[in-house]
């Protein structure tokens, strides 16, 4: 389990050689968004072509985020958090071949079939702390652009600079080594022994509320 | 008396004050779970989850982004004295929250019809009620609800179960939550009854103190044996792999006829929930 700084845009090369469980800190410029109709329109904008009003620099991370335009310009950054990832899934490759994003993340990962799409394209997965809003908030130095402002604030699109963002964990690697499927895997193949631990554990039980006759 | 305008302003601070911090037995229950945690990121991501916890207080910041939408549990006391309309009460201390609170809250609250999104609408908050035998008093128990803490509930129904195949559905539920919900969680279970009888038992479950034993010793030897079965599942803290999925098995259950819905709920590890309880005489004490 290695601790890596990370700086914006990230180098294919560092990128290629996370591991799963790596601690990764992102520093530089990233692109965030929380919103399932901001991932609609990013299609949109791939298969019509246009440019985005937030040009993608390969980063693009499942982050929810308060911030409000300061009556004189600037912005007040409220707090940002993490967001559940797997509801992107249907979106998520085309949006990795097309803007070529080689770092997504968010909470609780991606498909399998997403990891297929990283793993061609050199991209990997960070896990950000769900909860871990005071952390991740406190990362945010600058918030250099916010767009499709008819969204609700956390369906924008928008930039952020970060200094040292994290840790954050790395659940999928550039090879498509995903943790989730791992994990999901493994729970599965332990079950039958999880029931056989179950049954001994409330044999014993019903045993001894018998015996103490608590439980006639 | 307890007036509406008392309910009003006790529902509003309450889900003010449940975004700012970790209720004192979770932590305990986070820390003892980063002693026994025996995966390297999952020790790390329960450390990180105590460091967020504790500048959440110390700074009085939102522990997480998604203030989710407002549940509140009313359980009135037969012999509370009260007076005017509790549902309207409600529904103003929650849109005076949203109206007032600084920093202000992200819009979660859904029409499920047209997807809009504002901070209002029709049956928010989501009020449940339940009846106290002799008490002088009504608590009030308010959770944010959010996508990790309430996507992942569901209710499987089944014919005349053994206590093997209600544990078996139960394990089910658990892996089907898999690292989706912001483990560790609290799982809150719910066995028999009916539909809504069963959602509510489970719902209330988590909400029990972590570390409080079951009065009944069926319920409490099929906590602890669940709760370490959850753990044995391997997702650990956020999901990235651990020993430590679950902070605690809470179960009820109600009789009912042979088909046995079972219910089984979650909640995330920040494990957000605020109680009051209102005396007729006025007086309000914070309970959790």
């Amino acid at each position: 389990m290695a601790t890596i700084n990370l700086s914006m845009p990230p180098s294919p090369e560092a990128v290629a050689a996370l591991e799963v469980g790596d601690l990764v800190y992102l520093s530089g410029e990233i692109v965030v968004t929380g919103g399932l109709p901001a991932h609609k329109r990013l299609i949109e904008y791939l298969q019509e072509g246009r440019a985005l009003p937030v040009p993608m620099n390969g980063v693009f991370l499942h982050l929810p985020h308060m911030v409000e335009e300061r009556p004189g310009g600037g912005f007040d950054i409220h707090y940002v958090n993490p967001t559940t990832s797997r509801r992107f899934d249907a979106y998520m490759p085309e949006l990795i071949e097309g803007f070529d994003l080689k770092i997504v993340g968010g909470k609780g990962g991606l498909a399998p079939e997403v990891a297929r799409t990283m793993a061609r394209r050199g991209c990997v997965y960070l896990s950000l702390l769900g909860g871990g809003s005071p952390i991740l908030s406190a990362a945010i130095k600058e918030v250099l652009a916010v767009e499709w402002r008819d969204f609700p604030p956390h369906f924008r699109l928008s930039k952020l600079r970060v200094e040292m963002l994290g840790p954050l964990t790395v659940g999928i690697d550039a090879r498509g080594n995903s943790i989730y499927e791992q994990l999901e895997v493994r729970a599965r193949e332990r079950v039958p022994e999880i029931l056989a631990q179950l049954r001994a554990r409330r044999d014993a039980a019903e045993a001894a509320i018998a015996s103490a006759g608590g439980n006639e | 008396m307890i007036t509406a305008d008392l309910v009003e302003e006790v529902s509003q601070s309450l889900y003010s004050a449940s975004l700012r911090r970790v209720p004192p037995d979770t932590l305990r229950a986070l820390e003892a779970a980063r002693s026994n945690e025996e995966s390297d990121s999952g020790r790390a991501t329960l450390d990180l989850m105590l460091r967020s916890a504790k500048l959440a207080e110390t700074n009085d910041k939102f522990v997480c982004s998604d203030s989710g939408v407002p549940t509140y549990l009313l359980e009135i006391g037969g012999n509370a004295r009260w007076q005017g309309n509790l549902k309207a009460a409600i529904t103003r201390g929650f849109a005076r929250l949203v109206e007032t609170i600084q920093p202000p809250l992200l819009k979660h609250v859904n029409n499920p019809l047209t997807n809009e999104r504002g901070g209002m609408g029709k049956d928010m908050p989501a009020i449940t009620v339940d009846l106290l035998g002799e008490a002088d008093y009504i608590d009030i128990t308010c959770i944010p609800k959010a996508l990790g803490s309430g996507r992942w509930a569901s209710i499987r129904t089944l014919i005349s179960p053994s206590l093997e195949d209600i544990e078996a559905s139960i394990l089910e539920a658990i892996i089907e939550a898999g690292s989706q919900h912001c483990p560790p969680v609290v799982v809150g279970v719910g066995i028999g009854g009916n539909f809504d009888l069963t959602a509510k038992l489970a719902n209330k479950a988590t909400y029990r103190e972590i570390g409080s034993v079951n009065p009944d010793p069926t319920l409490a030897a099929m906590e602890e044996r669940l709760t370490e079965a959850a753990n044995a599942t391997g997702f650990g803290p956020m999901g990235v792999g651990g020993s430590t999925t679950a902070l605690a098995v809470h179960i009820d259950y109600a009789f009912g006829h042979g088909y046995t819905p079972i219910a089984v709920c979650f909640n995330c590890w920040i494990n957000r929930r605020a109680k009051a309880r209102l005396y007729s005489d006025g007086r309000v004490e914070r309970l959790v």
